[in-house]
This record gives C-alpha cells, structure tokens and sequence, in this order.
C-alpha cells in the first residue's frame, strides 16, 4: 500500500472511531435541537426528519409565555449560585487543609459522603425543613445542594493543592509570611484552575438536580429541571416545547463549560517551578 | 549581617538519625558552604537554620539569640530554593517585592530596594514579566534578587545552580561570589558539587552519613584532608588511593613497589598496614617509579588525563572485578604526552604532597 494511500485510510479510520465514541452525546444534542424546531406533525413523521422545512421558532416562545419559566429560571439561579458559592467558601479553605496536614482519613469520610446516595438525606431533611417552616423557601433546597457541591469541591482542592510545589509555600513562609497570608497570597492564586473546576463541576451539578427539586419545591420554588418535568404532564406530551426548555436549561451550563475551559487550559500551562 | 552558631544538632524522622549531632560556627559575613553526598543530610541541616524543619535535639542560634522555637518568618533570613520557587502568578517585581509588601514597607522604599537588586542582577529589563517568561539562569537571578531585596541577616542557598548548565553554573558561580563580596552578608550554602565549594567558600563543611568529616578552608581541606573521605571527596578527579605497608623509611605497595615518603614516617610504624594517598597532579614521570599500563587517555586541552593500571595488582588482570578498578590511578599532567594505550609508563609521586592514612578507621596518619 501506498505511503500517502496509508495515512489517509489512518486518519478515516481515527475520524470513525471519534465520531462512534462522541456520538451518544452529540446526537442526542442534535436530536434535541430538531425536536426543538419542528412542528408536532413532523415529530411523529416516519421516517424521521432530522431538518424540518419550517422551523417551528413558535416552541421557544411558548415556554417562556405558557409557563412562569423565568422566574424558575430565577430559582435555578439562586439555589446554584448559593450553593457553589457556599461550597467554595467553605470546601476551598477545606480541601487546603486537608491537603497540607496530609489528613486522608478526612478525605475518605468526604469521598463516602459523596457516594452516599442524595435520597438517604433526603425524607430527614424534608422533615426536619418542615419543621423549622422552611418549605417553600428556597432555603431547604441551597442547603440539600450543600451535601452535593461540599465534596466536590473539597475532592478537587484536596488534589490541586497536593499538587503546587511545597516550595513555593516555604519561600512565602521565609518571606515573613503567615499561614493565612501563605493560604491567600500564594496558595489560592497558584490553586485558581483547580477552584475553576471545581465551580464549574459544582454548578453543573447543582443545576441539573432533579430529585431534591422534585421533593423539596413547591409551585412558586421550582427550579428549571423540575419546570421542563411539570410540563410532561400539562395536557399532552407536546415534545417541541420540551425539547426547546430541556435546550434552554442546558445553555448556560454549556457556555460556562466553553467559557471557563480556556482558563482552565491557560492556568495549567503557568510555570511555577524550573521548566514551566 | 550575623552569626550562626550550630550546637550539636540532631535531626532524627521516627527512629531514623539523619543529622547526628553536628556543630558549626559561623562568623559574621562568612561564606560557608555545606558539602557532600546526596543523603548527607547538609540540606536538611540548612532547612533548620531557615526554620523550615524542627530540631530534634541541639541548638542553632542566630546573633547569639536561639532560634529552635522562631517561625521562619521571624527569623530574619532569605532563602534561595534549588527550583527558585518563584510565585507563579506574580511579576518578577512582585516577587522580588513580595517580603518587603508582607512587611508593609513604604512604596518608595520598596522601589528603591527592588531597583537596587535589579540593578545588582541587571534584572531591570524583566521587571515586568512573569517567571514563566524568563530563562534558567534569569529565574535564578531573580530568586537571589529576592532575597537580596530583603536586607536578610543570613542568606540561605539550597544547591542554587544544579538546574542550570554548565557553562551558566559557571558564570552564576562567580555572579554569587561577586555578590557576597559587595553585600558581605552572612551566607549558608548548600552544594554536592564540590567545585562549587572549592570555588566559592571561606570555610567548607564536609558531610557524610549525618555527621562532619571535616571544616576548613577550601585549600586546608584539599591540602590537608582529615581522613580519607575527604580527601576522596575535595579534588577532581579524585586522590589516587594505593594500599600497602609501612616499613623502613618508605611505603611498599601490594605490588611490591616501593613509594617515598619524604622522610614524614609516622611513629612506630614498622610493618604496619596504610593507604598511600596521591592527588592525580601530583604524579611525575620516573624511571624508579611504579610501573603502569595506560588505558585511557583523554586530553582536555589544557591538561591531559590517563587513567593507568598497576602491573602486578589485580586490576590489571583480565576479568578484573569493580574492587579491583578501584586500584586504578589516575594522573593529570599539564604537558601534552603521545602515550598510547596498551603502553607502560613509569610513574612516581611527589612525596612532599603525598598523604597517608589508615586504612581501618580512614583517619590521616
């Protein structure tokens, strides 16, 4: 075989193994955006149409009329916000600590709490936020999404920090420094894509929580994966309008992902020691 | 500037002894530097001085004040790491400022310091980037420019030039030396390198295995060395080492040659067993001399080195073991020679510059 006739036939064969093993979640994407777009008449269309000839721009609208979308939208907002914002303030300063005083059993006992199933927290809780008259606050659901986003983010500081060279923190410390000053000044800054990551892993989990939501919200305190649920059952199974919300809730998630990943790329390449 | 005493000791992990129980004195605005194998414990004998490990047991004083409970930051003392440690996320200006800032120091003052060191280390131009933009060597000057900005008591270096390459080890060599002449600051220095130490040091400390072997000047320790670790450790390449007896007024090597002594018998020394050190220099052409095969020769330019092979020892022997490459001598001259390998060439040693030991406990006898 030919040398050039080779390295095609390489690179085909690498492109069909990509698109196999991307596939599942790109045309599932795809899927979604031409349900979104299409009339109900084309959805049950056999055989399938992928690009409809009109496109229904009508089921975008309808989501943000029909239902109170924006202020679940709202409530998607503050839960997740609150409750990575919660997280980092207490899981960074956590995971630092855990790191330098080398405590891998506090680790551990975090990495059970992670894999204890969020529903075991779930009827305590909701008994114990009924009876201090949070229900129907937002409250009970940024403090169910603590037991979530808490480990994550210690999981992730714990390895960044064991990762920066200790070095940098002994220069701080012979530069007059105190342990404060050495976690805040040189520490932290140095630590800024790993506390990239695990914001965004925090917020991507506290905004798709569905079975907190579910249990904990009442009509005015849904959030958006709970609105895109309740609108299954009004009338029909109108699936134009939900693929469009399910498209809507997954957005901002999405351009925080695209947004942040050159930050993160950018931090990794800093060279702190010889060599970076 | 100040002086550091170090008063037996000792640093143990668990049931481990690695420093075992070591005194130093340093006086004020000397360059001292630590030397030795690595695992000899001379880096973590610098990271107690700095406060950076406990002291299991002794007592390092800094002008005369103990320091075994001060926290590095009070301890007034700058520190260079062997990976310059330079803060990532910072420029070089405030890296080099970084103390000073911790310090709430004036800004004027601050500016002043910090163009001061620059203008030292010719760091001006880079005042502005970050460490990731600068080179091995400008990282390297930065991370001396931060402790110079510090005014410290003491500087601290732990093996500053091993990340460079030999031609900047060099000049950052004499850069530091050139430094330590003009600011006179107290320095502790750590290096495997014993070029570096010979070049460099008022005062070197040999380490081994956890204790001192020996102190003294650089040309005292290649001179005069203690026992035979030293005297195998300062010098490049290394003594020549050839074991034998004592007996008359000369010394008899395993081979059956005999070596000059330069009439410095030890006392009732008859029959009794020593090891006959001799610098690779300090070999001369001779025609009494001890017989030798060369077997390579490998001239630098300036001078010329061949390592020969005794005839009548087992290192001459085929099959010859690593013991036996041990017995193998090597000699430096500063003439060019057409020696061939596979010849036999006579050499002697100068018994003025000649040193013995003995060959139990490795001490100078």
């Amino acid at each position: 075989m030919s040398r050039p006739l080779r390295t095609l036939l390489d690179k085909i064969g690498m492109a069909v193994c990509v698109l196999l093993l991307v596939s599942p979640a790109l045309l599932f994407f795809v899927w979604m955006l031409s349900l979104s777009l299409k009339f109900e008449i084309d959805n049950g269309a056999y055989p399938p149409i992928l690009i409809p000839e009109r496109f229904a721009w009508k089921n975008y609208t309808t989501i943000f009329e029909g239902n109170s979308f924006l202020l679940y939208f709202w409530n998607s907002v503050i839960v997740t916000g609150a409750a990575t914002l919660f997280a980092l303030v207490v899981g960074v300063p956590a995971g630092y600590g855990i790191a330098r005083m080398r405590a891998h059993k506090s680790a551990v006992v975090i990495m059970i709490a992670r894999m204890t199933p969020g529903l075991s927290f779930l009827i305590p809780l909701f008994l114990l936020f009924q009876w201090m008259g949070l229900l129907g606050t937002l409250w009970p659901q940024i403090i169910i999404h603590l037991v979530v986003t808490v480990p994550i983010v210690i999981w992730i500081m714990i390895g960044y920090f064991e990762t920066t060279p200790m070095e940098l923190e002994e220069a701080a410390m012979v530069d007059g420094a105190t342990r404060w000053q050495i976690f805040a000044k040189v520490a932290l800054p140095i630590a800024k894509p790993g506390i990239v990551v695990a914001f965004i892993l925090s917020v991507i989990f506290s905004w798709n929580n569905f079975v907190f939501g579910i249990v904990l919200a009442s009509r005015e305190t849904r959030t958006l994966p709970v609105a895109v649920y309740n609108m299954l059952s009004f009338e029909q199974v109108s699936w134009g309008p939900l693929a469009a919300a399910a498209l809507v809730v997954t957005l901002p998630v999405l351009i925080l992902t695209v947004a942040a990943q050159r930050q993160i790329v950018a931090g990794l390449t800093a060279g702190a020691v010889k060599g970076g | 500037m100040a002086s550091v005493s170090i008063r037996n000791v000792r640093k143990s992990y668990g049931t481990v002894e690695i420093i075992k129980g070591v005194s130093i004195d340093i006086q004020d605005g000397e360059f001292v530097i630590l030397v030795g194998p690595s695992g000899c414990g001379k880096s973590t004998l610098l990271r107690m001085i700095a406060g950076l490990e406990e002291i299991s047991g002794g007592v390092v004083a800094i002008d005369d004040r103990v320091v075994n409970d001060v926290p590095p930051k009070d301890r007034d003392i700058a520190m260079v790491f062997q990976n310059y440690a330079l803060y990532p996320h910072m420029t070089i200006a405030d890296n080099m400022s970084f103390a000073l800032r911790l310090k709430n120091t004036a800004k004027s003052e601050i500016a002043a310091k910090v163009e001061r060191a620059a203008g030292i280390l010719g760091l001006g131009p880079l005042l502005g980037r970050f460490p990731r933009q600068l080179s091995g060597g400008q990282r390297q000057r930065v991370a001396m420019g931060r402790a110079i900005v510090r005014d410290p008591k003491v500087f601290l270096f732990d093996e500053p030039l091993s990340n460079l390459d030999a031609k900047l080890r060099v000049q950052m060599r004499t850069e530091i030396k050139e430094m330590h002449q003009r600011l006179k600051t107290t320095t502790v220095y750590v290096t495997h390198d014993q070029i570096e130490a010979m070049t460099m040091a008022d005062k070197i400390v040999v380490m081994h295995d956890g204790i001192i072997e020996q102190i003294g000047a650089p040309l005292d320790l290649y001179d005069h060395p203690a026992n035979m670790f030293v005297a195998g450790f300062i010098g490049s390449p290394a003594m020549n080492f050839i074991p034998g007896i004592l007996g008359g007024d000369g010394f008899t090597t395993e081979a059956g040659d005999r070596l000059p002594l330069g009439g410095r018998v030890p006392a009732a020394s008859d029959g009794r067993p020593a090891v006959y050190g001799v610098r690779p220099e300090h070999f001369r052409l001779a025609d009494e001399g001890l017989a030798a095969e060369v077997v390579v020769v490998e001239p630098t330019g300036s001078e010329t080195q061949m390592v020969l092979r005794p005839l009548g020892t087992n290192a001459n022997r085929a099959g010859a073991g690593r013991e036996d490459r041990q017995r193998e001598l090597t000699w430096v001259l500063r003439e060019r020679t057409g020696a061939r390998p596979g010849e036999v060439v006579r050499i002697a040693p100068n018994p003025a510059l000649a040193h013995l030991f003995n060959p139990d406990t490795g001490l100078r006898l």
